[in-house]
């Protein structure tokens, strides 16, 4: 079971180098990622951008990219289209965005998958990994639907259990979360849970466990309670998986990063392989975790073990 | 300034105390007895007289200075116990053993009740130990999807309670998915337009940066790599959310993975209003007594409070 970010880092190791459309390195930070990746042996990294630019950074950072495929482009959307079109033709297993909107991105897979007909609905996944918690949190959707229904909401639970079942899990756990109270009446969020645990119970997420709870004080403290002290927050409750009620919500506390003692990556499963989409303020040594757990999900994805 | 949470019981500490006015259950008699102890609060205890009598002659409180009001009718106990703010008999408005719907819509009443502001809404201070500072989320309890006119609103509020923390120019996050106005996405509509808001003076001499994403509102490093240059970023004072979902479980995620220290308080009433929320653990609802008492002293207004 992968339970950690090393674990994804151990088994990059092991599984790399993989080949990785690497869109716009154009960013000194971006760029030493893929250097570190590189020499770690995750990835065999093939640029696409403007040439000028990349061999610019490359230099900065030291990194000799000679010997590796540089492809010439200067059209942003062309860019993201030609790496993720790569992935779909099969002709690379990850790719992995640089100085490029996320939203050019979206756009190419969303045009993929339609192409093919997958069915699949895209979406992004951020795992923390919690000090003292035995296994990967996985928020989803933090990147994609900005106010999804409950039926995209399914769709996006079935992509996260799918990526967590490749962790190893049978049976992951998964939250809905919401911000209901006592008071308000009930919340979109909430009847899209009841909506979500209905389908859960009939089948339609396969084996999967939907929690009794859509807050962190219902999880930790158990439903009804309320935190008295920091001893009665039981960590050992949190689900595998915490489907989050819209983007603004999800976008906003998966990157708490920032603040609290957590580490995150992110990506995006397509039906053929994934897609790391760090933030454009995301750091070297980060960025590098990401690209190990894209490695680690594509090797799973190709049915390694 | 006011830079923790230890500066708030200080703070209320040397204000001397005020009326707390609550409908009485056992569970608060401990918080009570530390809130009078600490010389914040004369408590004013509505209920059935002989039983609360019973429950605390016994204890602490029967040495402290505090008043019990018989209501043996259930129903009349919540509209009592306004009555004795609007009558200006108690200052602070505990939720106690109220019912959390009963007790909001009585408050809550424009004609009976507590309102003040065009709308109440509930700002949750967080003391952020490393930084030094208390930031200020909102709302993180009351409206479920505030429009544009009710986030003004709700941020009017938050400011009034930075004034009393003596917050002087206070730097504002509204917080959206992303950093770049997107049509579709409202919250960043919303979060332009009062950061436009903000440049024309609208929120006097705070600064309203938006839309923000976390990370640019929390990192100046973060932002600038973002291609944002502002004074907000990484320093910021009040964070206004786009809605309940994300207020609230940011403001859960913040106590149960940050171990933060949390209180809170509803902003928008004459008086100060203290409510029962899941997340503000036993050791900050005494943090909560001493802000309210704070906003009572310092607020402005009709002579009274928030």
């Amino acid at each position: 079971m992968i339970r950690s970010f090393r674990d994804f880092a151990d088994l990059a190791s092991e599984k790399g180098p993989m080949r990785v459309a690497v869109l716009a390195p154009e960013d000194e930070e971006f760029m030493l990622a893929v250097k570190k990746s590189w020499q770690r042996g995750y990835i065999e990294p093939v640029l696409i951008g403007n040439k000028e630019r990349i061999e610019r950074v490359a230099e900065k950072v030291e990194f000799d990219i000679s010997g590796f495929e540089t492809i010439s482009n200067d059209d942003r959307q062309a860019i993201s289209n030609l790496g993720i079109g790569m992935i779909f033709s099969g002709e690379l297993p990850i790719a992995s965005k640089g100085q490029i909107p996320t939203s050019y991105i979206y756009r190419s897979i969303i045009r993929e998958e339609a192409k093919t007909g997958s069915g699949t609905n895209v979406s992004v996944i951020s795992f923390w990994e919690v000090p003292g918690l035995d296994h990967l949190v996985a928020f989803t959707d933090t990147g994609v639907n900005i106010v999804p229904d409950a039926k995209a909401k399914l769709e996006i639970c079935k992509n996260a259990l799918f990526v967590y079942r490749l962790l190893g899990y049978s049976k992951p756990s998964m939250a809905v979360l919401s911000g209901q109270r006592q008071i308000g009446g009930a919340l979109t969020s909430y009847r899209d849970y009841e909506s979500i645990r209905r389908a859960a119970d009939s089948g339609d997420l396969g084996e999967c466990e939907i929690v009794d709870a859509t807050s962190f004080t219902e999880i930790f403290a158990g439903k009804g309670n309320r935190i008295v002290n920091w001893d009665s927050l039981n960590l050992e409750r949190m689900p595998h998986i915490l489907l989050v009620p819209c983007l603004d919500t999800g976008n906003i506390i998966c990157k708490l990063d920032f603040v609290l003692n957590v580490s995150r990556c992110s990506l995006v499963a397509t039906s053929r392989g994934p897609v790391c989409i760090p933030a454009r303020s995301d750091f070297t040594d980060s960025i590098v975790q990401q690209l190990a757990m894209c490695v680690a999900i594509a090797a799973r994805m190709k049915g390694g073990k | 300034m006011v830079k923790s949470f230890n500066d708030i019981l200080e703070a209320a500490k040397s204000a001397g105390p005020v009326r707390l006015v609550t409908s009485f259950r056992e569970q608060d008699l401990d918080l009570i007895c530390r809130a009078a102890a600490a010389g914040f609060i004369i408590p004013c205890l509505i209920g059935n007289g002989k039983a609360i009598e019973k429950m605390t002659e016994r204890g602490p409180l029967a040495s402290m200075e505090h008043e019990i009001v018989d209501e043996r009718y259930p129903g009349g106990v919540l509209q009592r116990a306004i009555s004795l703010i609007r009558e200006k008999r108690a200052d602070i408005l505990m939720q106690g053993g109220f019912d959390q719907n009963a007790f909001l819509s009585a408050v809550l009443d424009a004609r009976t009740g507590l309102l003040k502001a065009k709308a109440a809404s509930y700002v949750s201070v967080f003391e952020l130990a490393e930084s030094g500072k208390l930031i200020l989320v909102t709302d993180t309890f009351l409206n479920n999807y505030p429009g544009l006119t009710e986030k003004r609103l709700i941020l009017e509020n938050a400011l009034s309670l930075s004034a009393i923390l003596e917050i002087d120019t206070p730097k504002v996050a509204v917080l959206a998915a992303v950093e770049q106005v997107n049509p579709g996405i409202p919250s960043t509509l919303d979060a332009a337009i009062l950061s436009k808001m903000s440049e024309r003076g609208q929120f006097g001499k705070a600064r309203v940066e938006g839309p923000l994403d976390i990370d640019c509102s929390l990192s100046h490093l973060a932002a600038k790599r973002k291609g944002i240059n502002s004074n907000v970023t990484g320093n910021v004072d009040i964070y206004l959310v786009p809605e309940i979902d994300t207020g609230y479980l940011l403001a859960e995620s913040l106590v149960c993975f940050g171990r933060i220290h949390t209180a809170g308080i509803v902003m928008g009433t004459t008086n100060p209003v203290i409510l029962d929320v899941p997340f503000v653990s036993d050791e900050c609802r005494l943090v909560e007594i001493a802000l309210a008492s704070l906003a009572l002293r310092r607020g402005e207004g009709d002579g009274q409070a928030v």
